[in-house]
């Protein structure tokens, strides 16, 4: 049994109602009217937005504005993270980290920590009748978390290197392409790499002023997916009092601005290519973007069939290729990205074909047919984004952190309609004569740079051969006489021949008479003795043959 | 680690008797000698043991590096046969509990660990 005093009331209370508590069941009439958006309000100078479609389960996420483009210094989201209830880390001033684990098991709850280039979110999956907890739990672990000196180098250093190994060429190509477009800010690399130095930036005191910096209610949001409004508002006021409501150092970047370029890494293993265009922002009216994307599309989402997807038509061309179109959207800045994985070559050829579908876009236009599908399947990410996965809770706490509104479902469905060929083709123009931002990681011999593909860039070339891998061959060095061919020996002979033939007359016969020699040798095969020769005369002879031949010198 | 039942709670809890046991606790101390080669009690703490060696790769850098030299001054001290002058003694004011805490933090760890590992589960209904 936990320790009564031990559990603080709102466990109490989740404990105690477990069970008794009936869990609600989804009615049809709440089928019939389903809420698709996330209604944002206001409990207690927390922002919070909401959405109930009466299931039986809960996501509750506390989305920080403190991802990779707001740390001060590198690596600091990253330490945030780790430190965060994620792996067991954190200790709490209440509770420790194995406390944490123990008591979300017990109620068959998930926790997660992660982040992205805007937000760092922590996030809670649990039964809907354990909000009391779990609200009083995110509360605490942004408040009250002890960013300790062990705990950094026992725990936080390990997983991070962990992560490091994890990093591959797809990731990498992101990040670099990622830089190149926006620079700083949002160019700053989603997880640094082995060879990125964050040791002298990252510690425990860096990480603890950063929280200090992130973890205000002005700087928070809280999403909840599945809780009541009632039981947000009764449950968030008490808990998330200790939480500041402002930093005295709060947490600041520029505007975002696209550059474009071009940035080429080598590594070993998997190749990797990202061909990137200026996007959609989160809440931009774009919506031939998302249609753009699903003409595009990526890997197929019908068995057996390349389906209507450029892309998933471009890489049939090139087997052993992937690729796959995404817009990255963020809250002033977007970036429409194809990336190309698998093997250099075919790499390459994709590349290549995937320019080509994008220039045919612009020249001949997209058929009705192919129109309707891409509609269809901008739809379809949309909604399963908002509902399913994880995406739409992320993109509504970072649209509420950076003071906008959550996207409402609905008008960005009718939005979505509206797009017509014309406004796909003009959209394509608009990509294509743009500077793109090329990234490359992989074999650098065979991928291919932007130019080749026929894509713009800006005028400066950011070409970076900073390798990855520290296990790079260095060069290999031939020697003159390996290279004409001939032996070590005979190399020797002629080296000495032509020393001994540049000296003075007098010293010139000294010098001959001392290499005059009276060796004899024979060649023996096959267990009797050859022909004995001179060894002086047969290296002469040799000398007269082609430089290839020699070899018994 | 094992400590060995301690009575300084109950001690703490009693003005009247801290005021009796102080003067006599102190003597004590000093007569163990060990203040006399410039060590702090925390030093006399056996190393080979889990706990103490995870408690000592948690101290800060120049603590770590202080409780080293002075081990050694003590150990030269004590193949010479000499303690140090009087003025280098440790005095009583610097004589503080610096493993002791992160000792007790490990020991708390380890039976919270152990408690939430043997735990029942009682449901209610």
């Amino acid at each position: 049994m936990i320790c009564r005093p031990a559990l603080s009331r709102g466990s109490q209370l989740a404990l105690r109602r477990q069970g008794a508590a009936k869990v609600a069941q989804r009615s049809f009439a709440a089928v019939a009217s389903p809420k698709a958006s996330y209604e944002p309000t206001n409990i207690a100078g927390v922002k919070v937005a909401s959405r109930d479609d009466n299931g039986p389960t809960t996501r509750l996420a506390i989305v920080a504005k403190a991802g990779t483009r707001y740390e001060p210094l590198p690596g600091l989201t990253v330490g945030l993270e780790e430190y965060a209830f994620k792996a067991g880390l954190s200790n709490t001033q209440k509770r420790s980290a194995l406390r944490i684990t123990r008591e979300s098991e017990l109620l068959g709850a998930q926790l997660n920590a992660y982040h992205t280039r805007e937000a760092v979110v922590l996030q809670a999956n649990f039964l809907r009748e354990d909000l009391p907890y779990f609200a009083e739990l995110l509360a605490e672990v942004i408040a009250e978390t002890r960013y300790t000196t062990h705990e950094f180098h026992e725990e936080v250093v390990g997983v991070i290197h962990q992560k490091q190994a994890r990093l591959d060429a797809a990731a990498i190509a992101l990040d670099a392409a990622h830089s190149v477009a926006f620079h700083t800010g949002l160019g700053a690399p989603l997880y640094p790499t082995t060879s990125t130095p964050v040791s002298s930036y990252l510690n425990e005191s860096s990480v603890a002023a950063f929280a200090d910096a992130a973890y205000t209610k002005a700087n928070i949001a809280v999403i909840a997916d599945g809780a009541s409004e009632a039981g947000l508002s009764k449950w968030i006021e008490p808990f998330f009092k200790a939480v500041p409501a402002q930093s005295p150092s709060s947490v600041t970047t520029a505007a975002s601005k696209y550059y474009g370029g071009e940035q080429r890494v080598a590594k070993t293993g998997p190749n990797s290519l990202v061909i990137a265009f200026p996007g959609a922002a989160l809440g931009a009216n774009q919506p031939e973007t998302a249609v753009l994307v699903g003409l595009l599309g990526g890997e197929s989402t019908i068995k057996w069939s390349p389906g209507f997807a450029l892309l998933s038509k471009a890489t049939a061309a090139a087997p052993g290729a992937t690729a796959q179109a995404s817009n990255h959207a963020y809250s002033d800045a977007g970036l429409l990205t194809i990336q190309i994985n698998g093997q250099a070559a075919a790499v390459r050829k994709a590349a290549e074909e995937v320019v080509k579908a994008l220039q045919s876009v612009v020249e001949g236009g997209v058929s009705q047919e192919n129109l309707v599908k891409a509609v269809a399947k901008a739809k379809f990410d949309l909604l399963s984004a908002s509902e399913v996965s994880g995406t739409g809770l992320v993109h509504a706490g970072a649209n509420l952190i950076h003071g906008g509104q959550p996207l409402q479902v609905v008008e960005a469905i009718k939005a979505l309609e509206g797009v017509t060929g014309d406004k796909l083709k003009a959209a394509a123009k608009t990509l294509l004569e743009g500077k793109a931002s090329v990234a490359a990681v992989g074999d650098l011999h065979v991928l291919p740079f932007a130019e080749e593909l026929g894509l713009k860039r800006s005028g400066v070339n950011v070409e970076l051969a900073s390798t990855v891998t520290p296990s790079a061959q260095p060069p290999k060095m031939t020697f003159a006489w390996k290279a004409a061919g001939i032996t070590y020996n005979r190399y020797l002979a002629v080296a000495s021949r032509v020393v001994r033939r540049s000296l003075k007359e007098d010293k010139r016969l000294i010098a001959e008479r001392r290499g005059q020699q009276q060796l004899r040798f024979a060649k023996w095969t096959n267990g009797k003795q050859g022909e004995i020769k001179n060894l002086a005369e047969a290296n002469a002879a040799a000398a007269v043959e082609s430089a290839a031949a020699g070899g018994t010198a | 680690m094992t400590v060995a039942p301690s009575l300084a709670a109950g001690v703490a809890k009693r003005p009247w008797l801290m005021k009796l046991l102080t003067p006599i606790a102190s003597w004590y101390t000093n007569a163990a000698g060990y203040r006399q080669m410039g060590l702090r009690a925390d030093d006399l703490i056996s190393e080979e043991d889990e706990t103490v060696l995870k408690a000592l790769s948690r101290l800060p850098a120049r603590e770590s590096y202080d409780r080293i030299y002075r081990i050694r001054r003590a150990q030269q001290l004590s193949l010479q046969q000499k303690i140090l002058p009087k003025a280098e003694w440790t005095k009583a004011a610097e004589d503080q509990p610096y493993l002791s805490p992160i000792l007790e933090q490990l020991a708390a760890e380890a039976s919270e660990k152990t408690a939430l590992d043997t735990l029942t589960i009682l449901k209610k209904n």
